[in-house]
């Protein structure tokens, strides 16, 4: 009896053949993926999904739409207590029942962005926490020349690109 | 003596092939179109932005000053990754003393626009402020 020798592994050719067929595999999904990588570089990161981010613009829209000092007083106050007004604080006042209610926006922490409320004596906090890190870095806080009107609020920031990612303006409505 | 069958004959190799390339294009076109969409949805954000914007400025200039542009009073630095774009303001009076505002942002050549009305009534030059 002859007995056959068996050959355990894979021949040489057999291995190629089988890292062509892979290497055409991942050229294709490469080729797929260019337009999609490329778009990715080319837009900066969208803020308005992060939800942190999302709730601190829509609240400091409300705040700064709901401003109002009578006799066309600015509600812009340059410093407030250990504040001073800079592009990573804004200090807006307005008239409520009772008095008068200041409201702080510090974006200086990283990571952290708060909201302070004063009326008379009482001081109420707001926390935005989460927020990222290159948001913090890069907001900036610029006032707005409305043409004759009220000034408004300019919010910008940038992402880790540097690209600017937000740009939105908020204004105090109109009023007498 | 029954001969002993091993490996797999090649109608079952061309079989799996056919499932595995099935399963892996209809999973790479989900992850594809979920990714373009993602992207509309990013461009969009970035548009509405220069909208809104330009929705402020026009709610605060004289009734008469309402006059049809191409250019943005509020920038569009932000609209930058979106080159080349096209921005456009138009005006139609609707009845007499009221105006439609309507602001266009263009980009893919015209493919893809974002548009938001703003309605200005004219107040006589009114104090407000």
């Amino acid at each position: 009896m002859v007995r056959r020798r068996r050959q355990a592994g894979y021949s040489l050719m057999e291995v190629l053949v089988a890292l062509s067929v892979f290497c055409a595999f991942l050229a294709v999904l490469f080729i797929l993926t260019a337009e999609m990588r490329g778009w990715d570089k080319r837009l900066p990161m969208n803020y308005a999904r992060h939800p942190q981010v999302a709730s601190v613009i829509a609240r400091m829209r409300k705040d700064v739409t709901d401003a109002h000092m009578p006799n066309y007083q600015t509600p812009y106050l340059p410093e407030h207590k250990e504040f001073t007004m800079d592009e990573k604080v804004l200090i807006l006042r307005t008239l409520v029942n009772g008095g008068e209610r200041t409201i702080v926006w510090d974006f200086r922490e990283t990571g952290v962005v708060t909201r302070y409320e004063y009326i008379g004596t009482l001081r109420t906090q707001w926390n935005a926490r989460g927020v990222p890190p290159e948001f913090s870095s890069g907001v900036d806080i610029d006032a707005v020349d409305m043409t004759g009107r009220l000034y408004g609020v300019r919010l910008r920031a940038k992402d880790a690109k540097g690209m600017l990612a937000i740009d939105q303006i908020f204004q105090p409505r109109a009023h007498q | 003596m029954r001969r002993d069958e091993r490996g797999f004959s090649l109608m079952e190799v061309l079989a799996a092939f056919l499932v595995l390339t099935v399963v892996i294009t209809v999973s790479f076109t989900a992850f594809l179109e979920r990714n373009n969409r993602l992207r509309q949805a990013s461009e969009i954000t970035l548009a509405y932005q220069a909208l809104a914007n330009e929705a402020e400025y026009i709610r605060r200039m004289p009734y008469d000053a309402l006059v049809a542009t191409t250019v943005f009073t509020s920038g569009t630095e932000v609209l930058a990754p979106l080159a080349p774009f096209g921005t456009a303001t138009g005006i139609e009076l609707i009845k007499p003393g009221v105006k439609q505002v309507t602001l266009t942002v263009r980009w893919k050549n015209g493919a893809r626009e974002a548009k938001l009305v703003v309605m200005r009534a004219d107040t006589g030059g009114s104090p407000l402020w």
